[in-house]
């Protein structure tokens, strides 16, 4: 037996654990769903107005402008979820269990991230058909819709990932604020509900930088099919990728000498 | 090659005295080494250092020939391990707890299938095999726990006060089966326990830790003989008496401390004195309520090494030294 393929068994097997508690259990999959419904249905049905303001030109309409945000809104937040549960698990003791069992450590980091992106996935399905059924228009080519949801789906990994290396260095449910805080302020530090050109003062100069906005803008010009920061979006996930690796290996290997 | 070889190692925590102390350890292959001590000496904090769970401060080890800082990966590879509390998932079934542990260890699926299967029937737990382990009883969570820690056929086999809370049945039951896989796989078991007969009835050695430090080391045999001598224990009719008792037994051995409605003496010329002592007993007036005559158990080893007794000294968990 390789050590990659010791590794892998170690990763599908902490995956295939975790899918089947989120897809078996009720009290984790409605609100995984409820939420981004509710962000949309509230932020898509009740601010469409917004369209009418002078300098919103956004062409597929504010139904698809918003669910640019709801997409990835709930795959990284799916990314967040997975470090409850792995915070859940030093609780009971079940991660000592994986930290006894697993040869190659970091199978437990990336087992749990795969069942994040698991989720994320059937997020991502879900809130699509739903979209599709309130009317969003997609403009874009194939290729540009398929480099949406690969961002959007990635974008999980980089919530994974922080949320990760909270759980391991904390491992305990009461670090859950520290997840989920950060991610909140970042999304709502970008333009969420009008494009960044429409925003103005202290939000806007935050905005600029932010880079959430990198992904929500270069997610809805991929959408759209228009020109955009697609390629900053990119470099958000690739080097928020490296950070956030960085972040969580150190994180599991505190978690290996505490 | 020993199976388990540990050299001066110290487990320091903080904001409490050194939990391991520098122990030496030698474990051959195929035997069964019981780990003995009180709750707090020290016995969960080596478990977790040797089964790469918590570095040591200081010292080295290796386990089935690997470095236990350096080659964690191999470590756990060659080990499985019972710690004491059995941490499963409580909405897994026991099959699927064997099929995540046999994936965290890259087995192939039909020798998953194989050695659950295997597994389950030696444990007892086939039936049960696919209830949640919500449902299951203490003892059925430690025998899974058990069947998971040799799922993947380990070189050494470590199991922390395995029997702790299991009722006699259980406890007997989970006893052959530690004989058997030392007798007949020759797996090596390294065995704490606070039961003294567990360790006299399994282990082929027995080191003894108290305060972080090995205090003595050797067969259960070797040990008793190095108490050498029987002792008595006199529980007079009248407790009013005892102090008499005493003033009557001091001639025939040197005093051992007891639970206060008894006095107990180690026997300075061996049984022989029993018959003696029964008619200084009689002229003095005292009468008997109940008189024990003991052999050395690894109770008077302790007591002699360390002036305390083994025997209860708490049932809690050991694994607090680890947590200071």
């Amino acid at each position: 037996m390789t050590g990659f393929a010791v590794w892998w068994g170690g990763v599908s097997g902490i995956a295939a654990r975790q899918s089947r508690a989120f897809f078996t259990n009720p009290a984790l999959i409605i609100p995984g769903l409820l939420f981004p419904m509710l962000f949309f249905a509230a932020f898509a049905g009740g601010l469409s107005d917004l369209t009418r303001i002078p300098g919103f030109d956004y062409a597929p309409g504010y139904t698809s402008f918003q669910y640019v945000f709801v997409l990835f809104q709930s795959s990284m937040f799916g990314g967040i979820f997975i470090g409850f549960a792995v915070a859940r698990d030093f609780e009971n003791g079940f991660a000592r269990r994986l930290m006894l069992g697993a040869p190659h450590r970091s199978a437990i980091l990336f087992g749990y991230a795969l069942s994040a992106m698991i989720r994320a996935a059937f997020t991502i399905i879900f809130v699509t058909v739903i979209a599709l059924v309130a009317g969003i228009d997609i403009m874009g080519s194939p290729a540009e819709v398929v480099l949406l949801y690969l961002l959007a789906l990635l974008s999980n990994i980089l919530g994974s990932l922080w949320a990760l290396g909270i759980a391991f260095r904390f491992q305990s449910l009461s670090a859950t604020p520290f997840m989920q805080i950060p991610l909140f302020i970042l999304l709502f530090l970008a333009p969420v509900y009008v494009p960044l050109q429409l925003l103005g003062g202290w939000i806007r100069h935050v905005a600029d930088v932010n880079p959430a906005t990198f992904l929500l803008e270069g997610g809805r010009a991929l959408l759209a099919g228009s020109a955009g920061p697609v390629l900053a979006a990119w470099l958000v996930i690739i080097i928020g990728g490296i950070v956030l690796g960085i972040w969580s290996l150190s994180g599991l290997r505190a978690a290996e000498t505490r | 090659m020993a199976a388990i070889e540990v050299r001066g190692l110290v487990r320091e925590f903080k904001k409490g005295p050194r939990a391991v102390d520098g122990i030496d350890i030698t474990v051959a292959e195929g035997e069964i080494y019981g780990f003995l001590g009180p709750n707090g000496a020290g016995k969960s904090t080596t478990v977790l250092m040797l089964t790469t769970l918590l570095p040591p401060t200081a010292g080295t080890a290796t386990v089935a020939g690997f470095d236990i800082v350096k080659q964690g990966a191999e470590v756990r590879g060659a080990i499985g391990a019972a710690l004491q509390e059995a941490a499963l998932d409580k909405f897994l079934t026991g099959r699927e707890h064997l099929k995540l542990q046999g994936s965290l260890h890259g087995m192939k699926s039909a020798e998953l299938k194989r050695r659950s299967d295997e597994l389950l029937e030696r444990v007892g737990l086939m039936e049960a095999a696919d209830r949640k382990v919500g449902g299951y009883s203490g003892g059925m969570k430690r025998r899974l726990d058990l069947a998971l820690a040799l799922l993947h056929g380990p070189r050494v086999l470590f199991l922390d006060e395995p029997t702790t809370g299991l009722d006699p049945q259980s406890r007997t039951a989970l006893w052959d089966e530690v004989a058997r896989l030392s007798r007949e796989d020759g797996v090596t078991v390294f065995l704490t326990t606070q039961y003294l007969e567990e360790a006299d009835a399994l282990a082929n050695r027995v080191g003894i830790i108290d305060h972080g430090h090995i205090v003595i080391e050797g067969t259960p045999a070797e040990l008793k003989a190095s108490v050498g001598r029987s002792s008595v224990e006199i529980e007079p009719h009248d407790a009013a008496r005892l102090p008499d008792l005493e003033r009557a037994l001091a001639p025939f051995g040197t005093p051992i401390a007891t639970r206060g409605t008894s006095a107990s003496i180690r026997l300075a010329e061996g049984v022989g004195d029993v018959a003696a002592i029964v008619r200084a007993l009689d002229s003095t007036g005292i009468a008997i309520h109940q008189l024990r005559l003991r052999e050395p158990t690894l109770d008077d080893v302790f007591l002699e090494q360390t002036g305390r007794s083994l025997e209860g000294s708490g049932g809690a968990s050991d694994e607090d030294d680890a947590e200071q």
